[in-house]
Protein backbone atom coordinates (compact mmCIF):
# COMPACT_ATOMS: atom_id res chain seq x y z
CA UNK A 1 0.00 0.00 0.00
CA UNK A 2 3.06 2.69 0.93
CA UNK A 3 4.67 1.65 -1.93
CA UNK A 4 1.97 2.60 -4.20
CA UNK A 5 1.56 5.65 -2.96
CA UNK A 6 5.14 6.67 -3.36
CA UNK A 7 4.37 5.83 -6.77
CA UNK A 8 1.98 7.81 -7.20
CA UNK A 9 3.35 10.74 -5.91
CA UNK A 10 6.58 10.40 -7.55
CA UNK A 11 4.55 10.28 -11.16
CA UNK A 12 2.87 12.98 -10.15
CA UNK A 13 6.11 15.19 -9.19
CA UNK A 14 6.80 14.22 -12.68
CA UNK A 15 4.17 14.86 -14.38
CA UNK A 16 3.75 18.57 -13.03
CA UNK A 17 7.35 19.10 -14.05
CA UNK A 18 7.07 18.23 -17.94
CA UNK A 19 3.67 19.58 -18.19
CA UNK A 20 3.45 22.09 -20.90
CA UNK A 21 1.75 25.76 -20.47
CA UNK A 22 -1.68 25.50 -22.38
CA UNK A 23 -1.57 28.04 -25.06
CA UNK A 24 -3.56 31.09 -25.36
CA UNK A 25 -7.32 30.50 -26.13
CA UNK A 26 -8.52 31.90 -29.79
CA UNK A 27 -10.98 34.27 -29.18
CA UNK A 28 -14.42 34.28 -31.49
CA UNK A 29 -16.03 31.95 -34.08
CA UNK A 30 -14.48 29.07 -36.37
CA UNK A 31 -15.46 27.18 -39.02
CA UNK A 32 -13.99 24.38 -40.94
CA UNK A 33 -13.50 24.74 -44.19
CA UNK A 34 -11.87 21.78 -46.55
CA UNK A 35 -10.43 20.39 -43.03
CA UNK A 36 -8.62 23.27 -41.97
CA UNK A 37 -10.00 25.49 -38.53
CA UNK A 38 -10.78 29.09 -39.85
CA UNK A 39 -10.61 31.38 -36.54
CA UNK A 40 -12.10 34.56 -36.16
CA UNK A 41 -9.80 37.55 -37.51
CA UNK A 42 -9.61 41.28 -37.08
CA UNK A 43 -11.09 42.50 -40.37
CA UNK A 44 -9.78 44.78 -42.82
CA UNK A 45 -9.04 48.01 -41.28
CA UNK A 46 -7.87 51.77 -42.85
CA UNK A 47 -7.26 54.24 -40.11
CA UNK A 48 -4.56 57.68 -39.70
CA UNK A 49 -1.91 58.10 -36.99
CA UNK A 50 -0.55 60.67 -35.22
CA UNK A 51 1.88 61.01 -37.92
CA UNK A 52 -0.61 60.89 -40.19
CA UNK A 53 0.20 57.59 -41.48
CA UNK A 54 -2.00 55.01 -42.89
CA UNK A 55 -2.45 52.18 -40.35
CA UNK A 56 -3.99 49.12 -41.82
CA UNK A 57 -3.65 45.11 -40.78
CA UNK A 58 -0.12 45.67 -43.05
CA UNK A 59 1.14 47.72 -40.93
CA UNK A 60 1.13 44.93 -37.98
CA UNK A 61 2.51 41.90 -40.94
CA UNK A 62 4.70 39.80 -38.57
CA UNK A 63 3.68 41.98 -35.13
CA UNK A 64 1.85 40.74 -31.82
CA UNK A 65 0.04 43.80 -31.03
CA UNK A 66 -1.93 44.93 -28.17
CA UNK A 67 -5.56 47.83 -29.25
CA UNK A 68 -7.37 49.59 -27.09
CA UNK A 69 -10.39 52.33 -27.50
CA UNK A 70 -10.31 55.34 -25.69
CA UNK A 71 -10.86 59.39 -26.14
CA UNK A 72 -8.52 62.17 -25.53
CA UNK A 73 -10.83 64.21 -23.33
CA UNK A 74 -12.05 61.38 -21.22
CA UNK A 75 -11.67 61.85 -17.49
CA UNK A 76 -13.24 58.48 -16.23
CA UNK A 77 -11.38 55.52 -17.08
CA UNK A 78 -9.02 56.63 -20.20
CA UNK A 79 -6.46 58.27 -18.07
CA UNK A 80 -6.01 55.37 -15.97
CA UNK A 81 -5.64 53.15 -19.17
CA UNK A 82 -3.23 55.16 -20.76
CA UNK A 83 -0.98 55.09 -17.48
CA UNK A 84 -1.62 51.34 -18.04
CA UNK A 85 -0.92 51.36 -21.49
CA UNK A 86 2.77 53.32 -20.57
CA UNK A 87 3.16 50.44 -18.31
CA UNK A 88 2.75 48.12 -21.53
CA UNK A 89 4.91 50.62 -23.38
CA UNK A 90 7.77 50.72 -21.48
CA UNK A 91 7.91 47.18 -20.43
CA UNK A 92 8.16 46.05 -24.19
CA UNK A 93 10.41 48.76 -25.10
CA UNK A 94 13.18 45.66 -25.86
CA UNK A 95 10.64 43.60 -28.30
CA UNK A 96 10.99 44.18 -31.42
CA UNK A 97 7.89 42.95 -32.60
CA UNK A 98 5.08 43.59 -30.30
CA UNK A 99 3.02 47.34 -31.25
CA UNK A 100 0.30 49.08 -29.68
CA UNK A 101 -2.83 50.48 -31.41
CA UNK A 102 -4.93 53.02 -29.78
CA UNK A 103 -8.69 54.20 -31.23
CA UNK A 104 -9.84 57.45 -30.56
CA UNK A 105 -13.95 56.42 -30.20
CA UNK A 106 -14.31 60.73 -30.49
CA UNK A 107 -12.31 60.79 -33.95
CA UNK A 108 -14.01 64.08 -35.49
CA UNK A 109 -12.74 65.72 -31.88
CA UNK A 110 -9.49 63.51 -31.61
CA UNK A 111 -7.83 65.10 -34.78
CA UNK A 112 -3.82 64.26 -36.17
CA UNK A 113 -2.55 67.30 -34.51
CA UNK A 114 -4.62 66.58 -31.37
CA UNK A 115 -3.43 62.98 -31.23
CA UNK A 116 0.21 63.99 -32.48
CA UNK A 117 0.07 65.87 -29.14
CA UNK A 118 -1.10 63.91 -27.24
CA UNK A 119 1.36 61.13 -28.01
CA UNK A 120 4.27 63.71 -27.54
CA UNK A 121 3.05 64.57 -24.21
CA UNK A 122 2.83 61.10 -22.78
CA UNK A 123 6.19 60.81 -24.22
CA UNK A 124 5.99 58.10 -26.96
CA UNK A 125 6.96 57.17 -30.13
CA UNK A 126 4.88 56.72 -33.10
CA UNK A 127 7.03 53.88 -34.42
CA UNK A 128 5.81 51.66 -31.64
CA UNK A 129 2.65 53.52 -30.25
CA UNK A 130 -0.25 54.13 -32.92
CA UNK A 131 -2.94 56.79 -32.36
CA UNK A 132 -5.68 56.40 -34.77
CA UNK A 133 -8.28 58.23 -35.73
CA UNK A 134 -11.08 57.91 -38.96
CA UNK A 135 -14.79 57.09 -39.83
CA UNK A 136 -16.37 57.17 -36.81
CA UNK A 137 -18.74 53.66 -37.83
CA UNK A 138 -15.94 52.14 -38.73
CA UNK A 139 -14.07 52.43 -35.28
CA UNK A 140 -17.18 51.44 -33.46
CA UNK A 141 -17.93 48.32 -35.77
CA UNK A 142 -14.39 47.05 -35.21
CA UNK A 143 -14.55 47.51 -31.97
CA UNK A 144 -17.54 45.28 -31.33
CA UNK A 145 -17.39 42.66 -34.08
CA UNK A 146 -13.72 42.39 -34.36
CA UNK A 147 -11.98 43.14 -30.77
CA UNK A 148 -15.68 42.26 -29.13
CA UNK A 149 -14.94 45.93 -27.51
CA UNK A 150 -17.85 48.09 -26.90
CA UNK A 151 -17.51 51.52 -28.11
CA UNK A 152 -20.65 53.48 -28.85
CA UNK A 153 -21.81 57.61 -28.03
CA UNK A 154 -24.19 57.70 -25.10
CA UNK A 155 -25.35 61.64 -24.36
CA UNK A 156 -26.57 59.98 -21.05
CA UNK A 157 -22.95 59.33 -19.94
CA UNK A 158 -20.78 62.19 -18.02
CA UNK A 159 -18.30 62.13 -21.46
CA UNK A 160 -21.24 61.08 -24.04
CA UNK A 161 -19.75 57.73 -24.84
CA UNK A 162 -19.96 54.47 -23.14
CA UNK A 163 -17.13 52.38 -23.63
CA UNK A 164 -14.87 49.50 -22.16
CA UNK A 165 -11.77 49.45 -20.53
CA UNK A 166 -10.04 46.31 -22.33
CA UNK A 167 -6.79 45.66 -24.21
CA UNK A 168 -7.11 43.19 -26.40
CA UNK A 169 -3.71 41.33 -26.93
CA UNK A 170 -3.88 40.14 -31.14
CA UNK A 171 -1.24 37.48 -32.87
CA UNK A 172 0.41 37.53 -35.84
CA UNK A 173 -2.29 35.82 -37.79
CA UNK A 174 -4.85 38.90 -36.06
CA UNK A 175 -6.10 36.45 -34.17
CA UNK A 176 -7.84 37.85 -30.41
CA UNK A 177 -5.63 35.89 -27.77
CA UNK A 178 -6.64 37.83 -25.06
CA UNK A 179 -8.62 40.01 -23.15
CA UNK A 180 -7.69 42.26 -20.07
CA UNK A 181 -9.03 44.87 -18.14
CA UNK A 182 -7.00 48.13 -19.24
CA UNK A 183 -7.82 49.41 -15.32
CA UNK A 184 -6.81 46.89 -13.59
CA UNK A 185 -2.83 46.73 -12.64
CA UNK A 186 -3.01 43.25 -11.90
CA UNK A 187 -5.09 42.14 -15.07
CA UNK A 188 -2.14 44.42 -16.97
CA UNK A 189 0.59 42.43 -15.19
CA UNK A 190 -1.10 39.05 -16.57
CA UNK A 191 -1.70 40.69 -20.29
CA UNK A 192 2.79 41.35 -20.05
CA UNK A 193 3.13 37.32 -18.84
CA UNK A 194 1.04 36.83 -21.88
CA UNK A 195 2.64 38.77 -24.72
CA UNK A 196 5.80 36.42 -23.68
CA UNK A 197 3.56 32.92 -23.81
CA UNK A 198 2.66 34.56 -27.27
CA UNK A 199 6.16 34.93 -28.18
CA UNK A 200 7.04 32.35 -27.54
CA UNK A 201 4.86 30.22 -29.92
CA UNK A 202 6.54 32.03 -32.64
CA UNK A 203 10.15 30.69 -31.57
CA UNK B 1 -0.14 48.81 35.21
CA UNK B 2 -2.28 45.98 33.09
CA UNK B 3 -5.01 48.71 32.31
CA UNK B 4 -2.45 51.63 31.37
CA UNK B 5 -0.51 48.81 28.49
CA UNK B 6 -4.08 47.56 27.30
CA UNK B 7 -4.73 51.15 26.36
CA UNK B 8 -1.45 51.93 25.60
CA UNK B 9 -2.62 48.72 22.97
CA UNK B 10 -5.79 50.09 22.42
CA UNK B 11 -4.52 53.24 20.70
CA UNK B 12 -1.48 51.73 18.58
CA UNK B 13 -4.36 49.81 17.56
CA UNK B 14 -6.47 52.79 16.73
CA UNK B 15 -3.97 54.71 15.40
CA UNK B 16 -2.75 52.27 12.65
CA UNK B 17 -6.50 51.83 11.88
CA UNK B 18 -5.98 54.82 9.88
CA UNK B 19 -2.72 55.22 7.92
CA UNK B 20 -3.95 58.46 6.40
CA UNK B 21 -4.08 60.49 8.95
CA UNK B 22 -1.65 62.84 9.96
CA UNK B 23 -0.35 62.97 13.33
CA UNK B 24 -0.19 66.27 15.59
CA UNK B 25 -3.42 67.63 13.95
CA UNK B 26 -6.83 68.79 15.15
CA UNK B 27 -9.40 66.08 14.83
CA UNK B 28 -11.61 68.74 12.41
CA UNK B 29 -8.10 68.56 10.47
CA UNK B 30 -7.72 64.92 10.74
CA UNK B 31 -11.75 64.92 9.46
CA UNK B 32 -11.30 67.22 6.43
CA UNK B 33 -8.13 65.14 5.81
CA UNK B 34 -9.44 61.92 5.56
CA UNK B 35 -12.97 63.14 3.54
CA UNK B 36 -10.15 64.54 1.44
CA UNK B 37 -8.88 61.60 0.75
CA UNK B 38 -11.66 59.86 -0.56
CA UNK B 39 -12.94 63.15 -2.70
CA UNK B 40 -9.43 62.99 -4.26
CA UNK B 41 -9.25 59.16 -4.79
CA UNK B 42 -12.96 59.88 -6.52
CA UNK B 43 -12.80 62.72 -8.59
CA UNK B 44 -8.96 63.28 -8.90
CA UNK B 45 -6.72 60.65 -9.05
CA UNK B 46 -7.78 59.25 -12.05
CA UNK B 47 -5.64 61.74 -13.81
CA UNK B 48 -3.22 63.12 -11.17
CA UNK B 49 -2.79 59.60 -10.09
CA UNK B 50 -2.95 58.24 -6.59
CA UNK B 51 0.52 59.24 -5.82
CA UNK B 52 -0.13 63.09 -6.98
CA UNK B 53 2.60 62.43 -9.81
CA UNK B 54 0.44 63.29 -13.02
CA UNK B 55 0.94 61.84 -16.25
CA UNK B 56 3.61 62.73 -18.86
CA UNK B 57 2.84 66.24 -19.89
CA UNK B 58 -0.91 65.20 -20.46
CA UNK B 59 -2.00 65.85 -16.54
CA UNK B 60 0.42 68.38 -14.30
CA UNK B 61 2.01 67.07 -10.97
CA UNK B 62 0.07 67.51 -7.82
CA UNK B 63 3.38 66.05 -5.62
CA UNK B 64 5.47 68.87 -6.31
CA UNK B 65 4.11 71.89 -7.81
CA UNK B 66 4.90 75.55 -7.58
CA UNK B 67 1.57 76.06 -9.41
CA UNK B 68 -0.46 75.09 -6.23
CA UNK B 69 1.97 77.14 -3.63
CA UNK B 70 1.19 80.23 -5.44
CA UNK B 71 -2.39 79.86 -6.60
CA UNK B 72 -4.67 78.85 -4.24
CA UNK B 73 -7.71 80.71 -4.55
CA UNK B 74 -6.93 79.54 -8.46
CA UNK B 75 -6.89 76.21 -7.28
CA UNK B 76 -10.27 75.97 -5.40
CA UNK B 77 -12.17 78.15 -8.20
CA UNK B 78 -10.62 75.02 -10.70
CA UNK B 79 -11.84 72.31 -8.85
CA UNK B 80 -15.31 73.79 -9.07
CA UNK B 81 -15.31 75.14 -12.09
CA UNK B 82 -13.23 73.46 -14.31
CA UNK B 83 -9.82 75.26 -16.39
CA UNK B 84 -8.80 75.21 -20.11
CA UNK B 85 -5.69 76.59 -22.43
CA UNK B 86 -2.07 76.60 -21.26
CA UNK B 87 -0.96 76.37 -18.01
CA UNK B 88 2.60 76.60 -16.59
CA UNK B 89 3.57 74.01 -13.77
CA UNK B 90 7.30 73.66 -12.93
CA UNK B 91 8.51 75.38 -16.02
CA UNK B 92 6.47 73.12 -18.21
CA UNK B 93 3.38 73.81 -20.13
CA UNK B 94 0.36 71.68 -20.02
CA UNK B 95 -2.89 72.13 -22.08
CA UNK B 96 -5.22 69.51 -21.44
CA UNK B 97 -8.55 71.14 -20.43
CA UNK B 98 -9.53 70.01 -16.75
CA UNK B 99 -13.27 69.58 -16.09
CA UNK B 100 -15.05 71.53 -13.59
CA UNK B 101 -16.96 69.58 -10.77
CA UNK B 102 -19.71 72.02 -9.93
CA UNK B 103 -21.89 69.46 -7.52
CA UNK B 104 -19.13 69.66 -5.15
CA UNK B 105 -20.25 71.68 -2.41
CA UNK B 106 -18.40 74.30 -0.40
CA UNK B 107 -17.09 72.05 2.20
CA UNK B 108 -15.92 68.98 -0.63
CA UNK B 109 -13.59 71.28 -1.95
CA UNK B 110 -12.24 72.46 0.93
CA UNK B 111 -12.09 68.99 2.57
CA UNK B 112 -9.87 68.48 -0.83
CA UNK B 113 -7.84 71.35 -0.61
CA UNK B 114 -7.02 70.03 2.77
CA UNK B 115 -6.23 66.78 1.62
CA UNK B 116 -4.02 68.26 -1.31
CA UNK B 117 -2.56 70.98 0.12
CA UNK B 118 -1.01 68.75 3.26
CA UNK B 119 0.26 65.77 0.91
CA UNK B 120 3.27 64.40 -0.55
CA UNK B 121 5.83 67.68 -0.49
CA UNK B 122 2.74 70.08 0.75
CA UNK B 123 2.18 71.11 4.43
CA UNK B 124 -0.30 73.87 4.60
CA UNK B 125 -2.58 72.94 7.31
CA UNK B 126 -6.27 72.75 6.92
CA UNK B 127 -7.86 75.33 4.70
CA UNK B 128 -11.55 75.78 6.00
CA UNK B 129 -14.66 75.39 4.43
CA UNK B 130 -15.01 79.85 5.22
CA UNK B 131 -11.83 80.22 3.32
CA UNK B 132 -13.20 78.35 0.65
CA UNK B 133 -16.40 80.17 0.03
CA UNK B 134 -15.22 83.51 0.14
CA UNK B 135 -12.62 82.55 -2.52
CA UNK B 136 -15.55 80.96 -4.75
CA UNK B 137 -17.65 84.07 -4.74
CA UNK B 138 -14.38 85.69 -6.41
CA UNK B 139 -14.08 83.25 -9.24
CA UNK B 140 -12.99 84.83 -12.21
CA UNK B 141 -15.79 83.87 -15.14
CA UNK B 142 -14.23 80.91 -16.95
CA UNK B 143 -11.27 79.64 -14.39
Amino acid sequence: MRKIIVFVAVVGLISSCTKTEKPLPIFGQREVVNGDTVYHKIANFQFVDQDSAIITNDTFKDQIYVSDFFFTSCRTICPIMKTQMLRVYEATADIPDVKLLSHSIDPEYDTVALLHDFANRLGVSSDRWHFVTGVKDSIYKIAQTSYFATAMEDKSEPDGFIHSGAFLLVDKEQRLRGKYDGTKEEDVNRLLVDIKRLRKEYE
Amino acid sequence: MSKLSLLAVFVIVLASCNPSKKPGRSVKFQQYFVEGDQLYTVHCSNCHQKSGKGLGLLYPPLDESDYMEENLSEVICLIKNGKSGELMVNGQQYNQPMPGIPTLTDLEIAEIATFIYNSWSHDEGIIEVQQVTKMLQKCKEGT
